[in-house]
């Protein structure tokens, strides 16, 4: 299957969010540094998706979600950042597990650094 | 134009940072951010902002304490949110002042549309929350009125009538209240003479909807 996404030069960012606001907010963070798109949570089949979708990150905002995504970022070396609004805490998907910032670092430069660093990463190995 | 001024008092940074981005694309609104109640007073206080937006988890005290300190002192219009909102919650709020209450999951557009409303003058309120309002308004008046009724009971029978409310057994309400039992059985019919209910169980129902806030039973007696 072909990715529908082919015709832009920016990396893709997935937002699956029950909270429409936090694809702003990743908006926000990139500043035009990536296509971002935004997707409803509990669509189900998200591994299905995003594999369909292949974006070069994925920002969630359930730990349900993030647990459907992991392995379609594991395949394909994609970011996930599961970014919870309510507790105000930033999970980063590492290759030895997840990293967590609480309060003052869950902020919108940690989201981006997260963010740029994976697509920088991903693009330089393409 | 004139642009309406918004204040995002928050403590959530991605959050505040997302609501922020969205409002600064629109040209009819001016963005601030507070992410404690102190902030926010601060803002109230120098720029006159036309509305806050304030979380329901505001640091330190909570966003409807913040209204309730600052809505009477201010023109400003505040509404209340959060991500998730009771009844009894969204109640507070507007008695605290408050002009509406959202639901943080509003879309972009629907958050855009309910901040212009309020321009109008309209009070946000989504559909579910204005549900709730609308049956705990309901729940008062009937409170009210099975109050009203109560008006008809001697204090010992009102004394009488809370012990059953409880599930008290005559015996133990006459050893409560130094009566014998057959004085009980007799309140217990006085009562239920007054209020012209059918039983016991009726009467128990009739006590907690008029005097116990947090039970329902009224459209059982009513």
């Amino acid at each position: 299957m072909s990715a529908p996404v082919a015709d832009t030069a920016l990396p893709l960012v997935a937002v699956i969010s029950a909270v429409p606001l936090l694809s702003e907010a990743v908006e926000e963070a990139l500043q035009g540094m990536a296509e971002v798109r935004s997707f409803p949570a509990g669509g189900g089949d998200t591994d299905g998706f995003l594999r369909f979708l292949r974006p070069d990150a994925v920002v969630v905002d359930s730990a349900d979600e993030a647990r459907a995504a992991v392995r379609f970022v594991r395949d394909a070396g994609a970011t996930l950042v599961h970014v919870s609004l309510p507790d105000r805490r930033l999970r980063l998907l590492r290759t030895g597990g997840w990293v967590e910032y609480t309060n003052g670092s869950a902020s919108p430069e940690r989201l981006r650094s997260a963010l740029a660093a994976g697509l920088l990463r991903r693009r330089s190995h393409a | 134009m004139r642009r309406t001024s918004v204040v995002v008092a928050d403590n959530g940074p991605i959050f505040r940072s997302g609501v922020r981005h969205l409002l600064e694309r629109e040209s009819d609104f001016a963005v601030s951010e507070a992410e404690s109640f102190t902030d926010l007073a601060r803002a109230v206080d120098t720029e006159e902002p036309d509305i806050a937006l304030v979380d329901l988890d505001l640091p330190p005290t909570g966003g409807v304490a913040a209204v309730a300190r600052l809505a009477p002192k201010c023109q400003t219009q505040m509404i209340v949110w959060s991500f998730d909102a009771s009844r009894d919650t969204v109640i507070a709020a507007i008695a605290a002042g408050a002009k509406g209450y959202l639901q943080k999951r509003i879309s972009p557009t629907g958050l855009i549309r309910s901040l212009r409303g309020v321009v109008r003058g309209e009070a946000p309120l989504p559909r579910d929350l204005a549900t709730l309002m609308i049956a705990a308004v309901q729940g008062l008046e009937q409170r009210d009125r099975v109050r009203e009724r109560a008006v008809v009971l001697s204090a010992r029978e009102r004394e009488v009538l809370a012990l059953v409310s409880r599930g008290a057994r005559n015996r133990q309400i006459a050893q409560s209240l130094s009566i014998s039992e057959f004085t009980v059985k007799r309140h217990m019919q006085n009562i239920l003479h007054k209020l012209d209910l059918p039983s016991r169980r009726a009467a128990a129902l009739f006590y907690r909807s008029a005097f116990e806030p947090d039970t329902d039973p009224v459209e059982r007696i009513a």
